[in-house]
């Protein structure tokens, strides 16, 4: 080979590598079918939905149906854990490979009385635009303007219908174990500890959750913290202005109640039981009870359908009339990607989805509370829901944004305590918590 | 030696050849990684079109001097660096005991040495999923094997502590393969002649391995402590898949990935902060920058004194 040929073959190869290095991969994938979104052209919707069993499973029989109905489009949904769909939205928005994504109620919105904090992901994603504006669609008139207002909408526009409130700070109590070791539902502490401790002495386990997520362990608690503080939006606001402490006298009553929830309710092993397990656990008739959100209602159901269960607020109070309150939150939402190439099948997802009969099948299939006021609260849990309903608060997590600065135990999570933190002494732990909520407040004054 | 090349123009071909490779290196790595340190003086989200703000060391200063936060951040780098030594110190003698053990002139070594690499080709999910449910703590098989012996553990769940023990346990499972194959590519390069005339002259096996073997693994005893240390100073997968975001485990490589992704509250409305999550980013690079070039200077200089 001469000299001159071996020289423009090198060059050749290095041009050829430099060019694939530099290519975008965005380029060659989906980007290509934006001229195909509208009318009879093929149509590939990428939808994201969080993992919550009863909600896959609806979502793959409405994606079937909504493909017979429009052969035209394909439905690719995706699942993710519950923990990676924040991270999962960011990286799939900004690599333009979504279309309609699962979006959870929009909250931690900073409030005037706090400082130096950062946005919410919601509201970064809006702000860098990558949510479609869907203000003026018609399948809005659909839904409750409140939960449209409070849950989907930023500086005057909706990005996000809001499909359902839920409730986490219920227990759920199998009748007939409660009937044989004869053991009344309990309304106030002192008989929610009273019923553990006959059911321990009975060799059954008093409550389960799943543990190994991480964050059931301490939600399950989040009655107990209403119970104290009802007011939750308050209980914010007191402890960014310092009202309020997590080691005043009321707050340490709080933790030595969530002692004994860690401790002595919870049954041993709790910490290895995956988030999606604890219903089936539930189910199986081993434990009592299960301190969890009303989304596990239908997987009870489905688990053992002959399984008979009840559904109460967690008696945190030692009073019967503290203890009437829920505690929840604006769950799954859907919102749109602003860059899909499938504007109009995006469009026609949602509005299909919004129908009031395909929404009823979907509150009836996951137990939400219906954010469309036309729908019915048709479900088992619904039924021991309503007594309360009128008494619904927005929980404390959906309201807190620590302080820059605020220790890792600036927090008040029940798996602080043993046997799934290091703790053991409520009033240690109290200081530590507010001492690490202060550090926080002292940064950023 | 000659010069293929020749002179004049065509002396810039092998520069040429490594073109592609070195456009390569800044495009996928060097490229990304000044990035990063751009991203570090600024509050970047990591949100496409999201504005940035040149901020400063404002990043670091929170990282190291703000509040409570800042002493929990420097807790995780001192786990970080007990998980590196312990990973380390426990991998490199394990892996090097298996080498010599499998490359014996004996039978079955092969499947030996196949069972010892084998968690190697898992990838980190599926040893996370394994170890937990072999560590189940309702019925589990080590569960099962505590009650025997009256006893009860939460493993992952439970004691940080305890949790931050398996974690190294399970890396060091995980990754002994490699080192034993590095040790064992070795074993096999040393001249067996080297063998028999220390044994001609009387050496026990102690001896032989003093003044023979380890002096020869020189190469492969730098090669393993350099990687063990860096690729533990720099984990965190396993600490996503087994325990989560706990106080009291948290290594500074899986604190910059909670960062970074909004995991750190238990919201899921947490902000990203990748500006912030790029700060302990460089903050662990300089941490393995002076280790691994202090560890290696030590090493090179070991290997010079030896080897010659």
């Amino acid at each position: 080979m001469s000299k001159k040929m071996f020289s423009f073959l090198s060059l050749l190869v290095a041009f050829a590598i430099l060019l694939a290095a530099c290519s975008s991969p965005a380029a060659t994938g989906s980007q290509t079918e934006p001229a195909a979104a509208a009318g009879g052209d093929k149509v590939t919707l990428r939808v994201l939905v969080h993992q919550n069993p009863p909600m896959v499973a609806f979502m793959e029989t409405f994606n079937q149906k909504f493909q017979e109905k429009h052969p035209n489009i394909t439905v690719d949904m995706s699942v993710v854990n519950a923990n990676d769909l924040s991270t999962v939205s960011q990286t799939r928005l900004s690599a333009n490979d979504i279309d309609v994504l699962d979006i959870f109620g929009f909250a931690n919105g900073a409030q005037p009385y706090m400082k130096m904090v950062d946005s919410p992901n919601w509201q970064q994603l809006i702000e860098a635009g990558l949510l479609m504006d869907l203000t003026g669609q018609d399948f809005l008139k659909n839904y409750d303007e409140n939960a449209i207002k409070d849950a989907g909408s930023y500086n005057g526009k909706v990005y996000s219908i809001n499909l359902g409130r839920v409730i986490y700070s219920g227990i759920y109590y199998n009748k007939q174990l409660f009937e044989e070791n004869k053991i009344a539902v309990p309304t106030t502490w002192p008989e929610l500890a009273a019923a553990c401790e006959t059911f321990k002495a009975n060799n059954i386990p008093c409550m389960t959750a799943g543990g190994k997520d991480g964050w059931p362990i301490f939600v399950g608690a989040y009655g107990l913290i209403g119970a104290m503080y009802p007011d939750q939006a308050a209980l914010v606001e007191g402890l960014w202005n310092g009202t309020i402490k997590w080691n005043d006298a009321k707050s340490l009553e709080m933790w030595t109640k969530m002692q004994v929830y860690a401790r002595d309710m919870m049954e041993e092993g709790a910490s290895g039981i995956a988030g999606d397990a604890a219903p089936g656990r539930f189910a199986s008739g081993a434990v009592a009870m299960f301190p969890g959100g009303s989304w596990y209602a239908p997987a009870i159901e489905a688990a053992q359908p002959a399984f008979d269960w009840g559904y109460i607020p967690f008696p945190g109070s030692d009073t019967a009339a503290d203890n009437q309150y829920w505690f929840g939150k604006y769950d799954q939402g859907w919102a749109i990607a602003s860059n899909t190439p499938n504007k109009d099948a995006s469009v026609l997802y949602l509005k299909e989805f919004s129908d009031p009969a395909n929404y009823q099948a979907f509150v009836d299939a996951v137990g939400f509370i219906p954010t469309q006021p036309t729908a019915k609260l048709n479900t088992k849990i619904g039924a021991d829901i309503a007594p309360f309903l009128g008494n619904f608060r927005v929980g404390y997590e959906q309201y807190w944004i620590a302080p820059k600065g605020a220790g890792q135990f600036a927090n008040p999570w029940a798996s602080y305590f043993k046997p799934f933190g290091t703790d053991d002494d409520p009033k240690v732990l109290a200081d530590k918590v507010q001492a690490d909520l202060q550090a926080g407040l002292d940064a950023v004054k | 030696m000659s010069y293929h090349f020749g002179r004049g123009k065509s002396k810039w071909i092998p520069y040429l050849m490594l073109l592609p490779g070195l456009l390569f290196y800044f495009l996928i790595a060097l490229g990304p990684s000044m990035a990063t340190a751009v991203y570090s003086f600024t509050d970047a989200t990591g949100i496409k079109g999201a504005p940035i703000r040149w901020i400063g060391l404002d990043n670091y200063r929170e990282f190291l001097f703000m509040g409570r936060a800042s002493v929990d951040n420097l807790a995780a780098l001192q786990r970080t660096l007990i998980f590196c030594a312990a990973v380390t110190l426990i991998q490199f003698t394990m892996g090097l005991i298996v080498a010599l053990l499998v490359n014996q002139k004996l039978r079955g070594t092969n499947i030996f040495r196949t069972l010892y690499f084998m968690p190697v080709i898992l990838g980190v999910v599926i040893q996370g999923l394994m170890w937990s449910l072999f560590l189940y703590p309702l019925g589990g098989p080590a569960a099962k094997l505590l009650s025997l012996l009256g006893m009860r553990s939460e493993f992952l769940g439970g004691q940080p502590a305890e949790a931050f023990a398996w974690v190294i346990f399970i890396q060091i499972w995980a990754n002994m393969g490699t080192t034993m194959m590095i040790f064992i590519a070795g074993l096999q390069t040393i001249p067996s002649e080297m063998y028999e005339a220390a044994r001609i002259d009387g050496a026990n096996s102690w001896q032989v391995f003093r003044n023979v073997t380890w002096p020869l693994l020189t190469p492969s005893v730098n090669t393993n402590l350099l990687l063990n240390i860096i690729g533990s100073l720099q984990a965190w997968q396993l600490f996503l898949v087994l325990v989560g975001y706990r106080n009291g485990t948290q290594v500074l490589g899986y604190l910059i990935y909670a960062t970074g992704f909004g995991q750190t509250s238990g919201s899921v409305s947490s902000s990203f902060r990748q500006g912030y999550a790029a700060a302990a980013s460089i903050i662990l690079f300089l941490l393995v920058l002076v280790i691994g070039m202090s560890v290696q200077y030590i090493l090179q200089r070991r290997e010079a004194r030896i080897l010659g």
